[in-house]
């Protein structure tokens, strides 16, 4: 259809994975650019937001990296540049959040606390979404929560190439540094054919490490961590500490979303950590330059094709194997 | 008390510890906190099951995270089986709506912070210019100023400030290309959007042609994120827009601060029947002429025309419209509209060559203020550039003595260092946003009124199923 054709949308600050989606191979042969917008933020701390192209009838496309820190601003941004899409007669629009925000609060873990990941998932279908393309979720049922369809990415084909690509393979072992993430460990394992070893940890509270054990035989093998979040990077930091006294050679940790809050920058620096690496899904530029051991994976062709698939109407499963080019 | 919880979200807990003391109940535990990564953390500590909650968070401080700590308190509650969850929300946050686009970057209620405070002027009423006889380089030149010209093609009366829909900036793009034509004798004057016009160049012709723009309308969204959190009940004061109710599927009860603001009046003000209640501006003028009649007081009016005026950047004009050259100045908009329209503006006033416009501000005062004490009255100050111009003005025209009383006081930017050096002489808030940081920083300048009382007395009547509306008229 002529006048159904994919739009763009991205907010001011954080559109550094935006761009670099629009950019890709697969969404510029279409030509596509990010649609122009303007967020303004009142002297009160409330958000105002206008498009500036005409969107009736498209197929919209909300990229909205949320980092640490802001993630509320982020949050209600995003709810009014849909609410504002849907009242602009937007055929379908589709939230793109590699980090889905408040991922963890998935559960009643104690009494009388929030469900806050489906009032998440609420609010978005509240304010007019149509569909919700994200990221290695943190417990792939909060899907479940949406009454719209969710496409829930994998970094793990990204994960591999980065590993193929950059790391001796013949010496490595992946390490699982929770039980909850031993699934997404061991699946690693298996693409990449090499062994698997698991760190059980105790947790006190949240945001706080306590004891750790090693399960499995790390010896002279180079280790590579990998999880879907890195938070304050305490626990990864406590890993490798694990990890080196049980022989490993050297540590390195792979995470899907860098959220690196708090002093992570400098758990990290002051960890025996060889590099972290996190995907692009949060936007986590400025620390690159304080923190030597970060390195990045693009995740936006995969974004990219996601994207374009949606918008064809083709299917998205492809991309849980692969990695486009 | 029946089965009755207080809670308090992080914004005003002062309010809610009054409404608590009011109500003789203690207030609910909760523990509100943040994760490093910046996520609110909420965990209802009191039991609440089948209790009847409400919630106190007044949309001010940092508003966004305010306002989803109250999304997640509603859901904790509702999901740890309260039975009815009432937000109390003093200040309504995203109640002002943006309507109209000003100007081309944003919306009114957007304001950019100033080095300094001068408000800019232009004449109010515009005059005919379509029978003007421009000089011939004078042709393109574009005088928004003068929006309706006799003839003119319907489309091209782009240029009134009067209501648009959100789409429709005043400069919506308009298809009609009219040409100059060659008659030296008669030049109509070339639309602002006309990409075919001299003048436009470069990045200029890409911000003025085109799509304009979609303002995002937040209201209904955030009624609706509202009631999808699982509120079953709303209550809060002085809604901006009383429209405002209608976005709700549940019941909303929307309190006045009117009884307490004419309390203070009519006991506070000496000689309070001889001063003058003025309204700020057009859109409040219901709000202050309901608080005149309560009292039987004289009333006046602040109106303020806000027009896009065409300044230049590239050619120093020396007619650029500014006031201190031009012929209106912003006080000889005097006493009346009439001696206003009766205004004759030179047509070379505007003469800058077309490169940006500019918001100007008109304003004038309606009724007399001379050697008298002025009430202004309004319902939100938030930048305070409103107000503080309305104290200029009210000031320039002789007024003895300006108050100002505002229900909700946000003094957001630098609102505060504005209203120290304004005309503004004692100026009376309330509580329903904390006004600690106010009363230290103006001290006796400012009265801060009470509202717990109130948002008190309606708890215990929606607690109890008893009547609200007795509490509209007489306050407590």
């Amino acid at each position: 259809m002529a006048t159904n054709s994919i739009k763009l949308l991205a907010s001011d600050t954080h559109r550094g994975l935006a761009e670099l989606v629009s950019s890709r191979a697969t969404l510029s042969r279409l030509g596509l650019k990010l649609t122009n917008v303007d967020i303004k933020r009142d002297s009160n701390t409330e958000v105002s937001f206008s498009i500036k192209e005409s969107i009736r009838d498209e197929d919209i496309y909300i990229i909205m990296q949320i980092g640490s820190g802001v993630v509320n601003d982020k949050v209600l941004e995003l709810l009014i540049m849909i609410n504002a899409c849907k009242t602009a007669s937007a055929r379908r629009i589709t939230a793109v959040l590699p980090n889905f925000p408040y991922a963890r609060q998935d559960r009643k873990d104690k009494s009388r606390a929030p469900i806050t990941a489906k009032l998440m998932a609420d609010m978005l279908t509240t304010a007019g979404c149509d569909h919700v393309i994200t990221m290695d979720l943190h417990a792939s049922q909060i899907q479940g929560f949406f009454d719209v369809p969710v496409d829930n990415l994998y970094a793990e084909p990204s994960v591999v190439r980065y590993i193929k690509e950059n790391i001796d393979v013949s010496e490595a072992i992946i390490i699982s540094p929770d039980a909850g993430g031993a699934k997404r460990a061991a699946g690693l394992a298996d693409r990449l054919d090499l062994n698997f070893a698991l760190i059980h940890k105790e947790r006190a509270r949240a945001n706080e490490v306590s004891r750790m054990v090693l399960v499995g035989d790390v010896t002279d093998k180079i280790c590579i961590i990998v999880d879907d979040m890195a938070d304050t990077c305490g626990t990864l930091a406590k890993a490798a500490e694990v990890l080196l006294d049980n022989g490993a050679k050297s540590v390195i940790a792979i995470v899907t979303h860098g959220v690196l809050s708090g002093n992570a920058i400098q758990n990290i620096n002051n960890s025996k950590l060889d590099r972290v690496v996190c995907t692009n899904t949060v936007p986590f530029e400025e620390k690159r330059s304080k923190c030597p051991k970060l390195d990045t994976v693009d995740v936006s062709g995969v974004l990219a094709e996601s994207i374009r698939r949606l918008h064809n109407g083709e299917s998205i499963s492809y991309l849980f194997r692969n990695t486009p080019l | 008390m029946r089965d009755l919880l207080v809670f308090s979200g992080s914004s005003n807990k002062g309010l809610a510890e009054r409404i608590c003391r009011c109500l003789g109940v203690e207030e609910g535990e909760v523990s509100l906190s943040k994760f490093s990564n910046g996520e609110t953390s909420v965990t209802m500590v009191d039991s609440v099951r089948e209790k009847d909650v409400y919630i106190v968070q007044s949309g001010s401080g940092h508003v966004n995270d305010n306002f989803i700590e109250m999304l997640i308190m509603i859901s904790a509650c509702k999901m740890a089986s309260a039975k009815r969850v009432t937000a109390v929300l003093p200040l309504f946050p995203y109640s002002r709506q943006p309507d109209v686009p000003y100007n081309r970057k944003g919306a009114p209620l957007v304001s950019k912070t100033k080095s300094s405070y001068t408000y800019d002027s232009v004449p109010s009423t515009p005059r005919p210019s379509s029978r003007n006889f421009y000089s011939a380089s004078d042709v393109q030149k574009l005088d928004l100023n003068q929006p309706r010209q006799s003839g003119a093609n319907v489309s091209n009366l782009v240029l009134s400030p009067a209501p648009l829909s959100p789409a429709k900036s005043p400069f919506f793009k308009s298809r009609v290309t009219s040409d100059a034509p060659a008659d030296k004798g008669y030049h109509p004057t070339a639309l602002p959007t006309n990409a075919s016009s001299p003048g436009l160049k470069g990045s200029d012709v890409n911000s003025l042609v085109g799509y304009k723009q979609w303002i995002a309308q937040s209201g209904t969204l955030v009624a609706n994120l509202l009631t999808t959190a699982g509120a079953d009940h709303i209550i809060t004061m002085d809604l901006h827009d009383p429209q405002f109710q209608g976005f709700f599927d549940i019941p909303v009860d929307n309190l006045y601060s009117k009884p307490l603001l004419q309390h203070y009046i009519a006991n506070y003000i000496p000689n309070y029947q001889k001063a003058v209640i003025v309204s700020p501006d057009a859109g409040g003028a219901k709000r202050a002429t309901s608080v005149a009649d309560a009292l039987e007081m004289e009333f006046a009016l602040i109106h303020k025309e806000r027009r896009q005026k065409l300044t230049s950047d590239t050619v120093p004009s020396s007619n650029s419209g500014t006031p201190s050259n031009g012929p209106y100045s912003y006080f000889h908009s005097n006493l009346s509209t009439a001696s206003l329209s009766g205004g004759t503006s030179s047509p070379m006033l505007h003469g800058g060559s077309l490169s940006k416009e500019k918001i100007v501000a008109t304003t004038m005062l309606v009724g007399d203020v001379e050697d008298k004490v002025c009430i202004i009255v309004d319902d939100l100050v938030d930048t305070s550039y409103t107000i503080t111009r309305a104290a200029k003005l009210l000031k320039a025209q002789g007024a003895k003595y300006v108050y100002a009383i505002v229900t909700h006081g946000v003094f957001s930017g630098d609102a505060l260092r504005r209203i120290r050096s304004s005309g503004i002489d004692k100026l009376v808030t309330t509580d329903s946003v904390p006004q600690e940081d106010l009363v230290a920083e103006l001290g006796d300048m400012v009265e801060v009124l009470d509202v717990s009382r109130i948002f008190a007395e309606a708890i215990r009547r929606i607690n109890n199923g008893e009547s609200v509306s007795m509490l509209f008229d007489h306050g407590w």
